[in-house]
């Protein structure tokens, strides 16, 4: 009796804890989004609205706002992260000088907070006082409006997230590639495969769980990320840089629609379960 | 045998702890013995103001009450923060003595029933007389005190002087609109590659702030109370979008036209103070930008109208008030005591000593007219004309929604900058939004 409860016993304390600080949360998420909880009445009685606070969520053209950009900040950012990590990490494993060296340098980005990151990148692109203002008019080039252009803002933040998530891909893929029985390329070398051909038709293919994985990680960081936008424009201008996580940020702790919050948590929760899917699918081809 | 010893063992040491304990009470000097109290506090940024201020009012406090072993542990957060920390705290219960609260927030906290009713405590105080009207009233929700407004701040026209006299302004001629838009254009062809900008706009989360002077100069509100609200019977409309709002807006819409670049960046008047700008329109905390040293000689390098530009010479000018509300959580465990803190706080013998260092301006006749006044108006510059513009201060409203109606507000100034929308379209548009957010 004992012996077939034992695995179970020894699960409880996983289990607990998944409990209290995953399954509760969610569930709590869903029960204060079909309710009208916000920062006022919160120590009041709740109201309970049913579908409202989606519908209202829905209805908001700052909300229909937000997931465009969303789309875009999360589309330039996986590819230009995943694009630059699968070439520094392939790169890297060439037969480099120092290339430990240069994986550590590369790595540095990441291990900075995301605040500090974003605010280095307020300053870089700053229209005044910035740096990169500054070199553009060294060389007679117009200043750009990096920050306050409504056309302009989104892709001033992929670059910054780019630089900022860059390294994780490179890290997961330089294991990745590491995986690779050398044996492989030897074979291939023998028989006359050029190093693109052997990038294509070997890296790649035995890169693909490693790439599947770096793709669903990026795109889901990607969405629920808003340290950046928040310290960079605060969203501006004209909800030019509020992603969807930024927006469901201001509901709930600026505006202290805490229900609305909740809600705009769940739509993302669902972004990103589509999102996972798509990318498992597609391993399995 | 080695378990007995242990019992043995353990008996002696407790025996002889509680003999020393019980002996401990008899020889402790009573003074010793005093009662441990512990206020806490939320507040906001920057530290320096409330080191000054709890460090002095602690010491007051404890002569007060020598029987007490009081401390005041504050945490000191970033602006954005505090509002949050506070909300959350206090709906959690965590028992929190002393909050600051900006003036916006107070409806939204006092509504939340977060906030301590002090209108019998401040009628046994009796100090509400020596208060500027607007600032009493400032404490004030749905008839009630939950707050005192320690200090205040106003927004004037900053310059330099040898910047203004390089391009050729007078900067009298900064007091109109036009000579505004006329000077931004001059100064802008005068300092034309030398990486500094005539005049600067507001293009941050608050630039509403910096607008409202202007629609209230002609005559304009932000929100007014209608009949017939689908629940509340009377309550609060928006207005903004009158005439005057219109009118407001198209000056900010004529300001881009001249070629002021609305800045997404706003550091509080270190831009001002580094000379990327000649002209900025700014809180007087503009001061505290320059170092203290240089507070003696500052009205000789730069200048200041206490005023926002008008439409024509003679019409009344406007500013906007803010500052800070010493107000005392329904979670409080001390609030008598706490009520003694922060009367000690606001106190003119506690509270000049930090306005004289920080810049910042008092609420209260006493120390705004009275014998303090000399005191900073030999620290502060442009410390009177700073003190006569606060007649012609405005707040805004204290209510729960205006934060989201700020954030319309917001996005129609947005509209207008970036010539997506007219003044009055995007006004309209943003009105109804905040009709919404009132429950219209």
């Amino acid at each position: 009796m004992f012996a077939r409860a034992e695995p179970y016993l020894f699960l409880t304390p996983a289990f607990a804890i998944l409990l209290i600080f995953l399954i509760f949360p969610v569930f709590w998420n869903v029960y204060i989004s079909l309710h009208d909880v916000s920062l006022i009445n919160i120590i009041k009685g709740w109201r309970y609205v049913a579908w409202e606070n989606f519908i209202d969520l829905i209805e908001d053209p700052n909300f229909q706002t937000s997931l465009k950009v969303t789309l875009l900040f999360v589309a330039g950012s996986v590819a230009l992260q995943f694009g630059a990590g699968l070439l520094i990490s392939t790169l890297l494993n060439q037969k480099v000088r120092a290339s430990g060296v240069l994986r550590a340098v590369f790595i540095i980005p990441w291990t900075i907070s995301a605040v500090i990151a974003a605010f280095s990148f307020k300053f870089i692109f700053d229209s005044n006082f910035g740096i990169l203002n500054y070199l553009f008019d060294k060389v007679g080039l117009q200043p750009v409006n990096w920050l306050s252009d409504p056309n302009m803002v989104i892709w001033s933040m992929v670059i910054a997230n780019m630089w900022y998530g860059t390294p994780f891909t490179m890290l997961f893929l330089t294991a990745g590639i590491f995986s690779i029985n050398p044996t492989i390329y030897e074979a291939a070398i023998i028989d006359g495969a050029t190093k693109i051909k052997t990038f294509l038709h070997i890296t790649l293919p035995l890169l693909k769980p490693f790439i599947v994985i770096n793709l669903i990680l990026i795109t889901m960081w990607s969405v629920n990320f808003f340290d950046l936008q928040l310290v960079m424009t605060g969203g501006g201008p004209l909800f030019a840089s509020t992603t969807a996580s930024l927006y469901m940020y201001r509901q709930a702790f600026e505006f202290g629609l805490l229900s609305r919050g909740a809600a705009a948590g769940l739509v993302l929760v669902a972004i990103n379960l589509v999102v996972a899917f798509i990318y498992i699918k597609l391993l399995r081809r | 045998m080695n378990a007995k010893k242990t019992i043995t063992f353990s008996s002696i040491i407790i025996v002889v702890s509680l003999i020393l304990s019980i002996a401990y009470g008899f020889i402790t000097p009573i003074s010793a013995q005093k009662k441990q109290v512990t206020l806490s506090a939320i507040v906001a940024e920057p530290k320096d103001r409330w080191d000054i201020l709890f460090n002095s009012a602690q010491q007051k406090l404890r002569e007060k009450h020598p029987d007490m072993d009081i401390k005041v542990d504050y945490r000191v957060l970033p602006y954005d923060a505090t509002r949050t920390q506070i909300l959350t705290a206090m709906a959690g219960r965590t028992p929190i003595d002393l909050v600051s609260v900006d003036q916006i927030w107070l409806g939204e906290f006092a509504q939340g029933g977060f906030l301590s009713d002090i209108t019998d405590r401040a009628k046994t105080w009796g100090r509400e007389k020596d208060w500027y009207q607007t600032n009493w009233d400032g404490g004030k929700y749905n008839g009630k005190l939950y707050g005192v407004w320690a200090w205040t701040d106003i927004r004037a026209m900053w310059y330099w002087k040898d910047l203004l006299n390089k391009a050729g302004i007078n900067p009298d001629s900064l007091k109109t609109w036009d000579g505004y838009i006329a000077g931004a254009k001059q100064l802008n062809n005068a300092l034309k590659g030398q990486g500094i900008q005539g005049m600067h706009l507001v293009g941050a989360s608050h630039s509403p702030d910096m607008w409202y002077p202007y629609l209230w100069m002609l005559g304009g509100e932000i929100v007014k109370q209608k009949n017939s609200h689908p629940t509340k019977g009377t309550y609060w409309f928006p207005a903004y979008n009158s005439t005057a709002g219109i009118k407001a807006l198209g000056f900010l819409k004529q300001q881009v036209g001249a070629g002021i670049r609305p800045q997404i960046n706003h550091f509080w008047g270190q831009e001002f103070a580094d000379k990327k700008f000649a002209t900025m329109l700014e809180g007087s905390w503009l001061l505290g930008a320059f170092p203290h040293e240089k507070w003696s000689n500052l009205n000789q390098e730069i200048g200041m109208l206490p005023m926002f530009p008008v439409p024509s010479v003679g019409d009344k000018s406007a500013t906007m008030i803010g500052g800070w509300i010493l107000g005392i959580p329904e979670t409080s465990q001390n609030k008598d005591l706490t009520w003694e803190l922060l009367t000690t706080m606001v106190d003119p013998q506690v509270l000049t000593p930090m306005l004289q260092k920080e810049g910042y301006l008092p609420t209260q006749k006493p120390i705004g007219e009275g014998p303090y006044a000399a005191k900073l108006n030999a620290s502060i510059p442009y410390y009177k004309e700073m003190i006569s513009m606060i007649p012609i201060g405005h707040s805004r409203p204290n209510i729960p929604e205006y934060p989201r109606i700020s954030d319309n507000i917001k996005q129609a100034i947005d509209e207008v900058y970036y010539g997506m929308k007219d003044p009055k379209q995007a006004l309209d548009e943003a009105a109804a939004k905040s009709a919404k957010v009132l429950g219209w």
